[in-house]
């Protein structure tokens, strides 16, 4: 059973979700606001409270202080909206977050296929809104994958989910609630590239779609695109090639005034532009959620590896 | 969305999803008491077993369920995914309080009236059944009752390896964060397990034979 909490940790939340947990999320700011008094001289670096999260918080902190700034951490800091009222409020200085994730659940836009204009969207009203900059996208995408076993995909000869649809009708599928609820998610699937599966997919819980798959119960899943656990079951993800899922691409976010008090720390935080591919982040996720390495280890080693 | 209004729109749904649910709690419950008493029985024969058996019967009960639904869906025949490895998961689930409460039951008959039974000349079987089971009945009951209303509750978890249910509305309330969705499938649930509860305490005060 090692990392089932890995294959549950859950994608970038998604909008309409958010509202919900609003209230519920101010609160946990203003305690937050309360128990951090002051503004220190050091950079902050915040994260949410998941594995991804966590170590981009940590790669970012140690970036930094490879640019010998003076950092302080406050990582796992709940969600989307704690993060984000926490930068807002100058509690911390830096955080990771998803384009996707600011377009659809902080700025509530309807969910859209398009990656540049998401982009330029999250960029200009952090901008203008709260004084916040998005930095070099870090290059991997967390967006919904559909995964289907290597061997199938290898036997079949297939990589795109295009290359899929006739194959399709024999696969027996399951998905997660989410990925079923979610306007972004199953019904669009079918329509955007005309897809029909052998029944209805089982509905269950996400982390065990994953095993029912490697386990040759099902033949088609929707999961992570970053998760450890694909490569962990070697498991292969169809290319999206119609565009069809909605862009999270991972990029640091930093207040204005950062790089005014701190000036190198842009140059560090550009340095990280484009050095995660999806690849590159599964294997991150899979030494802390399957392999159970500390975060700050795994962090460390892939710090190592880039030139500064 | 509220709740009232989010009940009203997804009533046929809700009505399919509870019958589902009945009938998961139905099938499951009936294994297990079919299985449960009589493994209760077998260790007032065989005092041996009693330590393992309970003793597996209580580890059984701290696994966590989506950790047991991981461990069954490799297992060919009863494992998989649906509502069959659910029913599966509900049987183990109910174990633990029909056996303790089987063995319990025949364990605290007076040993007097045992002896009587056999003095007037009853065999083994009949000192069983018509002594010791019926002197045991309230007892046994009490166990299916704490079975059943468990599995009402625990039954909400077939939704996480598709077995349908109530727990669908839950896991998908989760999902998407909205507490109507999440009541839609809880507040049946409840109900269920308070009309379980109360359906099982009349038959078991009919049954009592100290009345």
């Amino acid at each position: 059973m090692n990392g089932m909490n890995g294959m549950t940790a859950r994608r970038p939340e998604g909008g309409a979700a958010i509202h919900a947990v609003m209230p519920l999320c101010r609160y946990a700011v203003l305690a937050l606001l309360a128990a951090g008094c002051g503004r220190s001289d050091a950079i902050i670096v915040g994260s949410k409270n998941f594995t991804e999260s966590v170590l981009l918080g940590e790669i970012v902190a140690q970036q930094l202080a490879r640019y010998d700034l003076p950092v302080k951490r406050k990582l796992f800091l709940g969600g989307t909206f704690v993060c984000h009222e926490a930068i807002k409020a100058g509690q911390i200085d830096v955080y990771v977050e998803y384009t996707g994730t600011a377009y659809s659940a902080i700025l509530s836009l309807p969910a859209t296929h398009d990656a540049v204009l998401v982009r330029q969207v999250v960029d200009s009203a952090y901008a203008r809104r709260w004084q916040l900059v998005w930095t070099e996208p870090l290059g991997f995408n967390n967006t919904f994958a559909m995964l289907i076993r290597r061997r199938d995909a290898l036997r079949l000869g297939i990589r795109t989910l295009s290359q899929a649809v006739p194959h399709a009708r024999s696969w027996r599928p399951a998905f997660g609630y989410e990925f079923v609820e979610r306007d972004d998610g199953y019904p669009g699937l079918l329509r955007t590239y005309g897809l029909a599966f052998a029944g209805r997919p089982a509905v269950m819980d996400l982390g065990l779609t994953y095993r029912a798959l490697a386990e040759g119960r099902v033949d088609i899943i929707a999961g992570n695109s970053t998760d450890g656990q694909i490569a962990a079951l070697d498991l292969f993800q169809l290319a999206d090639d119609r565009g069809y899922f909605p862009p999270y691409e991972a990029a640091p976010v930093a207040r204005t005034d950062l790089f005014t008090r701190f000036p190198a720390a842009r140059a560090a935080l550009a340095k990280l532009g484009g050095t995660i591919t999806d690849q590159k982040m599964r294997q991150l996720n899979h030494q802390v959620d399957v392999l159970h390495r500390p975060a700050v280890e795994v962090a460390e080693e892939f710090l190592a590896a880039i030139p500064k | 969305m509220s709740f009232f209004r989010y009940v009203l729109l997804n009533r046929a749904e809700l009505l399919t999803s509870t019958v589902e649910h009945i009938g998961l709690v139905a099938v499951s419950s009936g294994l297990a008491i079919l299985i449960g008493v009589p493994a209760g029985i077998l260790l007032t024969r065989n005092p041996r077993l009693r330590a393992p058996v309970l003793g597996l019967a209580n580890v059984v009960q701290t696994i966590p369920s989506l950790a047991l639904f991981g461990f069954l869906i490799p297992i060919p025949f009863i494992g998989g995914i649906g509502a069959r490895t659910a029913i599966i998961a509900l049987v183990l689930y109910g174990m633990l309080p029909l056996i303790r409460n089987t063995y319990t039951g025949i364990a605290s008959v007076d040993p007097a009236v045992r002896e009587a039974a056999r003095g007037m000349g009853m065999t083994d079987a009949q000192v069983l059944w018509i002594v010791e089971l019926r002197l045991a009945a309230p007892v046994i009951l009490a166990g299916i009752r704490i079975a059943v209303v468990l599995g009402v509750g625990i039954g909400t978890i077939a939704a996480a390896i598709g077995g349908g249910g109530l727990g669908e509305f839950i896991f998908r309330g989760v999902a998407m964060v909205n507490s109507a969705v999440i009541l839609a499938g809880a507040v049946p649930a409840a109900l269920l397990a308070l009309i379980a509860d109360g359906g099982l305490h009349l038959l078991e005060r009919r049954l009592d034979w100290r009345r």
